[in-house]
């Protein structure tokens, strides 16, 4: 019996451990979405974290870029269907637009 | 050099006049769908609208020494030959045939005789006429799309296609006007 609880609780703790460090991975890992259809950012305009991910999906007919205006960031081109990812460590506001297209801007705070 | 502008300019007014005429079916919905294109003929107005401006865009490509029009040109043929692929894939799959008419062959001599008088400019009159065709035909087509097009669809993927790709053709009119601005 005495064995019994004493596996138990280790059972226990080990289970504590895992969860306690899974929740830690995801919030480390938290990934915000912009969806680019119909010729725009969607959201155009986001906060994120220090260190967090942004991943831009191309659900339009036609090719895209996420091009930051002070050129810290460039996808080069996205084809429809794809996607690209941006962990950006520096804090700062960050305006972007779709070099292809003109009248596609975007713009991310990171914090 | 003034009247040949002139008169070119008569051409492509009366061009775009007829593309106007033979888009409008109709200003209500209803008898649009009635009276207006067909899936089969919808899509190969829809393809010959796109390999027009992506002639045009070719000859742009080739002529222009402006380094915006140049880049705007190459996007005309990126973002039309895109939206082509996508219309001969849902076509194919919905074993719709393309069905040449009035209007899909008006669009063609349209653009060909577009075709034809840029080839006579050269410098900046080319690039004046062509920016100035770009930013009519584009508005013609999302008139088309709003008035004829999107209310006759009778496929709802074919019409949800035609959804998709009104603010691309949005996006070109106003790339275009801004480039007509900048040019002036």
């Amino acid at each position: 019996m005495k064995i019994f609880w004493s596996f138990l609780n280790r059972a226990l703790i080990a289970g504590v451990l895992t969860l306690s460090a899974l929740a830690f991975a995801s919030s480390k890992s938290h990934t915000t979405t912009v969806i680019i259809e119909n010729m725009k950012f969607t959201p155009a305009e986001f906060e994120v974290k220090k260190g967090e991910t942004i991943v831009w999906i191309n659900k339009d007919l036609v090719p895209h870029t996420v091009t930051s205006n002070d050129k810290s960031f460039d996808s080069k081109i996205i084809d429809p269907g794809k996607s690209w990812q941006l962990k950006n460590s520096k804090v700062g506001t960050y305006a972007y637009k779709c070099l292809l297209h003109p009248t596609m801007l975007g713009s991310l705070v990171v914090k | 050099m003034e009247i040949k502008m002139n008169t070119l300019k008569l051409a492509h007014l009366t061009f775009l006049s007829l593309i106007a005429v033979s888009f409008s079916a109709s200003a209500h919905a209803e008898e649009a769908k009635a009276t207006g294109p067909s899936d089969p003929q919808i899509a190969a107005i829809v393809v010959t609208a796109n390999a027009v401006d992506i002639d045009a865009g070719k000859a742009a490509k080739a002529k222009t020494k402006n380094k915006e029009i140049k880049k705007f040109a190459e996007q005309m043929i990126t973002d039309h030959s895109a939206v082509n692929k996508s219309a001969v894939e849902l076509v194919t799959k919905l074993k719709v045939t393309p069905e040449e008419n009035d209007t899909s062959r008006a669009l063609k001599k349209g653009g060909d005789d577009n075709l034809a008088s840029l080839k006579k400019l050269k410098g900046k009159e080319f690039d004046k006429a062509y920016v100035e065709h770009e930013v009519a035909y584009h508005q013609a087509v999302l008139d088309a799309i709003d008035q004829t097009l999107i209310p006759s669809a009778q496929n709802g993927e074919l019409k949800a296609l035609l959804v998709k790709v009104r603010p691309a053709i949005e996006a070109h009119l106003e790339h275009a006007k801004q480039i007509q601005t900048s040019i002036r």
